[in-house]
């Protein structure tokens, strides 16, 4: 797996530990210790997606950074050179 | 309002074309217990849900289910990515094939399109909660199928997230189901329809 591949995993693995206690929190909207924890993974995310975009460039349409360029550019997420 | 995110929840990078498989799998984008169907019940489900607890979740998981749409969309694309008129004679995709090429249509495996039949909105929470829960189940054991017929690491990996998401939504909609009968009549819970009748 390349450098780059391996970092936007990690990325990808903590927005998803973020999606995750978002879902929680639907159905327990009082529990402290999951909120606390969505505010962490949402650091963790926000940290490596910066990271990412230091060394790889813009990571999808919605990063402060992109271009309209980067919208309707391929890969598209269907095509294996996107994942 | 949705916003489209340019990328699939959980990577998928298939090398291998299987066309006889993704006709398997293509029933968990357009069958009874795909993700189309999933998708279209929560949404439609949550205006008649009393507490906002439950349109959170029916919101949420509806929106999920969409992205899961997509992500089986990319299996079954690259699984059928260069097949050869040989492959697609010998694994059985010759009468997809005449009507669909390699195009993703939502239809079951058996070839029967999309239905709405396949899930009821019924306007009263706690008939849709226990529907939701028994759908969760019939789209866990539809990927354990998968599976068993599934021998190609690059597929089962990306299924085998999916099943677990079912595991987890079911999870959340058990919790669901006891917030609505925690907050109903205690005495009797099939009493009146909160999301229509005045008590």
């Amino acid at each position: 797996m390349t450098e780059e591949r391996l970092l936007r995993k990690r990325v990808y693995a903590a927005r998803f530990a973020c999606w995750e206690l978002h879902l929680f929190l639907d159905t327990h909207p009082n529990h402290k210790e999951a909120a606390k924890r969505l505010e962490e993974y949402e650091a963790r995310a926000a940290k490596l997606t910066k990271e990412y975009e230091e060394q790889f460039g813009p990571m999808g349409e919605l990063s402060q950074n992109t271009s309209r360029w980067a919208w309707v550019s391929d890969p598209w997420p269907w095509e294996k050179e996107g994942n | 309002m949705f916003v489209y995110e340019k990328r699939l929840q959980y990577p998928i990078r298939i090398k291998n074309t299987n066309p006889r498989l993704a006709k398997m799998i293509i029933t968990q984008y357009g069958g009874p217990h795909g993700e189309i169907g999933a998708s279209l019940r929560y949404l439609s489900q949550r205006y008649a849900m009393p507490y906002p607890e439950l349109k959170a979740i029916l919101t949420d998981v509806g929106t999920e289910e969409l992205s899961h749409l997509e992500m089986v969309g990319a299996i079954v694309y690259q699984l059928t990515r260069g097949m050869t008129p040989e492959e697609i004679k010998a694994q059985g995709f010759d009468d997809y094939f005449v009507d669909h090429t390699a195009g993703v249509y939502p239809v079951a495996a058996s070839g029967m399109p999309f239905s709405a039949q396949t899930f009821s909105v019924t306007g009263d929470p706690l008939a849709d909660l226990h529907e939701d829960l028994g759908a969760e189940q019939k789209a866990r054991l539809s990927y354990d199928n998968i599976l068993r017929f599934a021998d190609d690491p690059d597929v089962r990996d990306p299924i085998k997230f999916l099943r677990e998401r079912e595991v987890v939504h079911y999870q959340r909609f058990g919790e669901a189901l006891r917030i609505l009968t925690d907050k109903l009549d205690s005495k009797n819970f099939y009493a009146f329809n909160p999301a229509f009748d005045k008590k």
